[in-house]
């Protein structure tokens, strides 16, 4: 292995090590390309993006509703279904009323009133790009952070010991799980492109396969009552045996 | 080392992290950086904001400011910013920049009620001329004042000082620093004699217990916090210490959170006292050897007027309180005296007057001050359990008592803004002073100052109406004559009465005294509190308000004549920061438009004025000093004439353009190329910033606050060096043998300052022997008693209010809020309260709401969430808004020995908008 490979690997587990600290990082590429996509951030209680395109009637009343108005209804030609209310964040953010105008407005519950607490509401997931944010360099920003709605939740500080400047870092991270998506933190990002955005959640999200848990988040304490699995049941022995079986092919094929 | 500090730039984890995903992109990036980089100047500086001092490095290209950094060399920072220092570079180029001289006009002639219109600099200066000639003619050297600034240059500050002491016999220049440092200031003159701190930030590294006392220095100091965060991180046995009047951002860190009362913190310090006295922890060696115990007058007032012919009818029943007080259940037990006991306040004249005792009043004193007593009376959190709470001041009382542990009391606003600042900060250095563990790495009580230049511009220099230059007093004649002397003055020139603080300034300004104000590099009618009254003075009396400002802010709003001044990177300057670290910059842009420097402003308007016209007999209402007539300072013209002066020369030539100074001239090698607009605009030759450092100077050697020549912090390798320099070399500690070399050998340590070191000797409650006793070489031990604070919440006002910063902006935002990244962040003050206080009031977060006191009303709006967590009846709200003035609703109740105001303690009641 190269100097140059070695390092890049020795980067890369560093960098596994930051993502494992139980956050959500992901670094965003799609910085310039953002506005041009074909993505929406609905209102707060929006329904799945298909269910809510069939539910909306276009009638503008969330966008009334809105105090701030956060809410715009999309025009013609672009991406989105004509007249289906999104917002911006870094335009104007949601500032997450906790009486939730917006969905009370909605008729049809394309906004949907199961939504009883604003802040369960998951708009979109904010997102950190690491190479320009200013606090994961070093500097005292953290902005996102103080102006979370939820802080402490959503965005959280962590810290690290730098020893050779003495200063610690302040790394904000942010939880999916307290995430609301309201942009705040990307309205208030200082950065001339925000270094923090709110996202579609499966835009950003992965997912670890099912046939895996993580060993530090489960009890595992060994199954003292172990029920084996019931026996098939016995079929009928075959009258012969069959002309193929696994593995005969390679075992059969080609030389060694 | 040097390599080493700048390495760890581009090793830190997030480089790391970004590289998973694109090398190649990141090189390229790199490279066009690079390019775009061709041409680019950098220099050193220093940044404009807060007391922590980053050096920043500055680029230029072709006249234009273009970018800054952090200083990877400045031992400050070590190559960091906040994100106030991030953008230190758009402060200066904001839309609204103020490039001309804006005068209040109505047919074409000045007109206090007219519109600003702009006019030239010349016809600024003849009606500020003509304006300053009535007033004084009218008034004397009392009928003019400058409210001034601890975010001046040294040079600056040096200057104006020096127009209105010495030239025009006025001491009435204050600074903004009054309302931020003062109480400190008082206490570094009762505890050691002279002003500053004993340590210096290495402190962090050496502390095992940090302790924040009323200050959120996650918020307010982040460069500091994140050593503190560095230190608490990677040392096992570190902790850090929170106490607050409210959950702020420093208790995420904190390994211990206290939440208190306001004014409980008299209280908390004196149960220390008591413990390490009843655990036979005082450290005997270090209090028989350098130490003395001392008390003074506890019916000192509260720094308000003494009348209420000026008081709003809401204010009276408060204001009342400054002749006479009955003492609270608490306050009868902490000052053994009866609950319900009305107190005459008999020495507001002199509150500062203090005496010897022995230990065993100092013992009987703070004997009252039992763990059940202080809880009870300390605990702030109406939530929070008792026990959980005593158990918690008695881990405090153990971090200090520890014999193991070097301990650092950090404090900011939370004890200087405080009516008995002066008295809690002396009660820091008691504590520290009783352990002996002061004036040693890791060991000691640590004033963390707010402004830049607080210690180099407004205390070093003596910008106040009581000092003079390096620790002298306008009340001490041997202090005036030294000055009189070093300035080549006529003696009794100076005047010996001392001139207005900040707040009476404003004061007089209200009852018609000054009628002639010069405000600079600070916005006092937004920023001093109770401003109501400010407000209408300024626009409703006869008088004549210039301010020389960059952006057009309140006080801008309130003035009758605007000077556009240059900004930081516009002139040459030096800041001086909170561990005693001068720094020095050069000149690296031109200010836009009209745009001049406040150093040329000064001096320019000094050459309008001639020696004759003031140093002839002026009268001075009420001045008694010994060797002066009453009422009268003296003519020094004939004395002057000897000299060598003729009666026409102009302050300018005797003040400033002297024979000595005019021997620095102006291009200099030193510049490196660099511009001087200053020596450029008044086009006589000499270099005034480097002058006038040299001419001040002589004052700080000798003393222990010796300052270096000004090329030496120029040097290309200095980051700013820690006073005093003796023989070039920085003192670390002060007062400790193995670091000060104005320690006399073999002492161990010394407490050399020379004021107030001679005292009568006395019982806790009087002087019972009026002859001085000499405690030179020693540190006062101050027993100071807990007093409730003037305002407190009650049926028609009934939630404490506090207001101060917030990280994003820096003071009253007038720089902050034209960065639109600054302002796009925190665009508006917010209310915080707690969620359970806003529902009863039918509030929620982001409704909008009325915040009302005895003395104003505004609206905002409220936040229940978010970097502060209120506990049950307190509320606060930053000042940098100007779109909500909450200084509207503050009170100016004050430390009556400091004259610091309290911004943190005044009584409200909130309601639905």
């Amino acid at each position: 292995m190269d100097a140059k490979r070695r390092e890049f690997m020795v980067h890369v587990a560093q960098g596994t090590a930051v993502a494992a600290t139980g956050a959500m990082l992901w670094l965003y590429m799609l910085r310039q390309e953002a506005r041009a996509h074909p993505f929406a951030l609905r209102p707060p209680g929006a329904l799945p993006e298909q269910d809510f395109n069939a539910a909306c009637i276009k009638c503008g009343k969330c966008v009334n509703a809105c105090p701030y108005d956060t809410l715009e209804l999309a025009a013609a030609g672009g991406d989105l279904p004509i007249g289906t209310p999104f917002f911006i964040p870094r335009d104007v953010p949601c500032y997450l009323c906790p009486d939730i105008p917006c969905m009370t407005a909605c008729p049809t519950g394309a906004l949907s009133p199961e939504l009883k607490d604003i802040n369960d509401a998951r708009m979109g997931l904010a997102v950190i790009d690491l190479e320009n944010c200013l606090s994961w360099r070093g500097l005292r920003c953290e902005i996102c952070h103080r102006e979370c709605p939820l802080k402490g939740k959503a965005i959280t500080l962590e810290t690290h010991p730098r020893p050779i400047s003495k200063h610690a870092m302040f790394y904000p991270i942010v939880h999916s799980d307290a995430c609301t998506g309201c942009g705040i933190c990307e309205k208030a990002c200082p950065t001339d492109e925000a270094a923090i955005r709110v996202l579609p959640h499966k835009m950003v999200q992965g997912r670890i396969g099912e046939h895996y848990r993580l060993g530090w988040t489960f009890d595992t304490e060994i199954t003292q009552d172990f029920r084996p699995a019931q026996p098939a049941a016995p079929s009928a022995p075959p009258a012969a045996a069959p002309k193929r079986a696994p593995g005969m092919d390679y075992l059969n094929e080609g030389g060694l | 080392m040097a390599l080493s500090r700048r390495d760890f730039l581009k090793t830190s984890i997030a480089a790391s992290t970004a590289a998973t995903v694109g090398l190649p992109v990141a090189q390229e990036a790199a490279a066009a950086v690079k390019a775009s980089e061709a041409g680019w100047q950098w220099d050193k500086a220093v940044c404009r904001f807060c007391g922590v001092g980053c050096g920043i490095m500055v680029a230029t290209k072709d006249g234009r400011l273009v970018a800054t950094k952090g200083d990877p060399d400045a031992p400050v920072n070590r190559g960091l910013n906040c994100i106030k220092g991030y953008f230190n570079g758009k402060i200066q180029s904001g839309k609204d920049r103020l490039t001309q001289p804006l005068m209040r006009m109505k047919d074409g002639k000045f007109d206090k009620k007219g519109a600003f219109v702009p006019v030239t600099w010349e016809q600024a200066f003849d009606e500020m001329e003509r304006q300053f000639r009535r007033v004084y003619a009218e008034k004397g050297p009392t009928g003019i004042a400058m409210l001034a600034s601890a975010q001046k240059t040294v040079q600056e500050g040096y200057a104006f000082n020096k127009l209105f002491k010495a030239g025009w016999r006025s001491n009435n220049i204050d600074p903004n620093a009054r309302n931020c440092m003062a109480s400190a200031v008082a206490a570094f003159y009762s505890v050691f004699g002279t002003d500053e701190p004993s340590g210096n930030y290495d402190d962090i590294e050496y502390a095992d217990t940090m302790v924040l006392w009323g200050a959120n220095m996650a918020e307010m100091h982040p460069i500091l916090w994140s050593r503190i965060t560095n230190r608490r991180l990677g040392h096992k046995d570190a902790r850090v210490i929170n106490i607050s009047t409210f959950r702020n951002m420093s208790s995420d860190i904190a390994d211990l959170e206290l939440i208190i009362k306001p004014n409980s913190d008299l209280a908390i310090q004196n149960y220390i006292a008591r413990e390490i006295i009843a655990r036979d922890a005082v450290n005997w060696d270090f209090v028989n050897k350098h130490c003395v115990f001392a008390t003074g007058p506890y019916d000192i007032g509260y720094g308000m007027r003494p009348t209420d012919k000026y008081a709003f009818a809401a204010e009276k029943d408060v204001q009342a309180k400054e002749l006479r007080v009955k003492l609270d259940k608490y306050e009868a037990i902490a000052q053994r005296r009866k609950e319900g006991e009305v107190v005459e306040q008999k020495n507001t004249a002199n509150p500062a007057a203090h005496w010897l005792i022995s230990f065993d009043d100092f013992k009987r004193a703070v004997e009252p001050y039992t763990l059940d007593f202080v809880a009870e009376l300390a605990k702030g959190d109406a939530d929070e359990p008792l026990d959980r709470f005593k158990a918690k001041l008695k881990q405090l009382a153990d971090h200090y008592i520890d014999p193991k542990r070097k301990v650092v009391s950090f404090w900011t606003m939370g004890f200087n803004q405080h009516v008995r600042g002066t008295w809690v900060n002396e009660q820091c250095y008691m504590n520290h002073l009783l352990l002996g563990k002061q004036s040693q790495p890791g060991n000691g009580a640590f004033s963390l100052t707010g402004q830049p230049s607080a210690c180099g511009t407004a205390r070093e220099v003596g910008v106040f109406c009581h000092r003079l230059p390096a620790d002298r007093l306008i009340a001490n004649p041997a202090h005036r004559a030294y000055t009189e002397k070093q300035w080549n003055l006529p003696a009794r020139t100076l005047n010996p009465q001392i001139g207005s603080f900040y707040a009476k300034i404003l004061r007089d300004l209200e009852d018609g005294r000054v009628k002639w104000l010069w405000v600079a590099v600070n916005n006092p009618f937004q920023s001093h509190p109770n401003i109501n009254h400010w407000l209408k003075a300024a626009r409703e009396m006869d008088n004549f308000i210039v301010v020389s400002d960059a952006y057009p802010g309140v006080s801008a709003k309130v003035a009758d004549l605007i000077l556009p001044s240059a900004m930081i990177f516009e002139k040459w300057g030096v800041y001086g920061n909170a561990e005693r670290r001068t720094q020095h910059w050069r000149q690296q842009v031109m200010a836009p438009g009209e745009a001049r420097p406040d150093l040329w402003q000064a001096l320019e308007f000094s050459k309008r004025f001639k020696i004759k016209e003031f140093w002839g007999e002026q009268k001075v209402p009420g001045l008694k000093a010994e060797g002066y007539e009453d009422g009268k300072l003296p003519n020094v013209l004939d004395e002057a004439v000897k000299m060598g002066y003729s009666p026409g020369a102009t302050l300018y030539e005797v003040l400033f353009a002297t024979p000595a100074n005019r021997k620095y001239r102006w291009p200099d090698p030193i510049a490196k190329g660099h511009p001087n607009s200053v020596a450029t605009l008044l086009g006589d030759g000499w270099f005034p910033e480097k002058a006038l450092w040299q001419e001040y100077v002589p004052f700080t050697r000798g003393d222990g606050k010796d300052l270096a020549d000004f090329d030496v912090y120029h040097g290309d390798k200095v980051r700013g060096l820690i006073w005093p320099v003796v023989d070039g070399k920085e003192v670390p500690w002060r007062f400790n043998e193995q670091y000060d070399p104005y320690v006399k050998k073999g002492a161990g340590f010394e407490f050399y300052g020379k004021l107030f070191k001679a005292i009568p000797r006395g019982d806790l409650d009087k002087v019972t022997d009026p002859k001085p006793v000499s405690v030179a070489g020693k540190a006062k031990i101050f027993f100071r008693p807990y007093a409730a604070p003037v305002e407190q919440p009650d049926a028609n006002y009934d939630l404490w209010f506090c207001t101060g910063r917030v990280l994003e902006h820096w003071h009253t935002g007038t720089m902050t809020r034209r960065v639109p990244e600054l302002h796009r962040a925190v665009p508006a003050a917010v209310l915080w309260m707690h969620p359970d206080d806003a529902k009863a009031r039918g509030l929620k977060r982001n409704d909008l709401a009325w915040v009302e006191s005895r003395r104003g009303k505004i609206q905002i709006r409220i936040e229940t969430g978010g970097r502060n967590a209120m506990p049950r009846g307190y509320t606060y709200a930053p000042f940098f808004d100007e779109g909500v003035l909450v200084n509207k609703i503050c009170i100016d109740a004050a430390c009556p020995i400091s004259k610091e105001s309290d911004y943190k303690k005044s009584a409200v009641r909130v309601y639905k908008a």
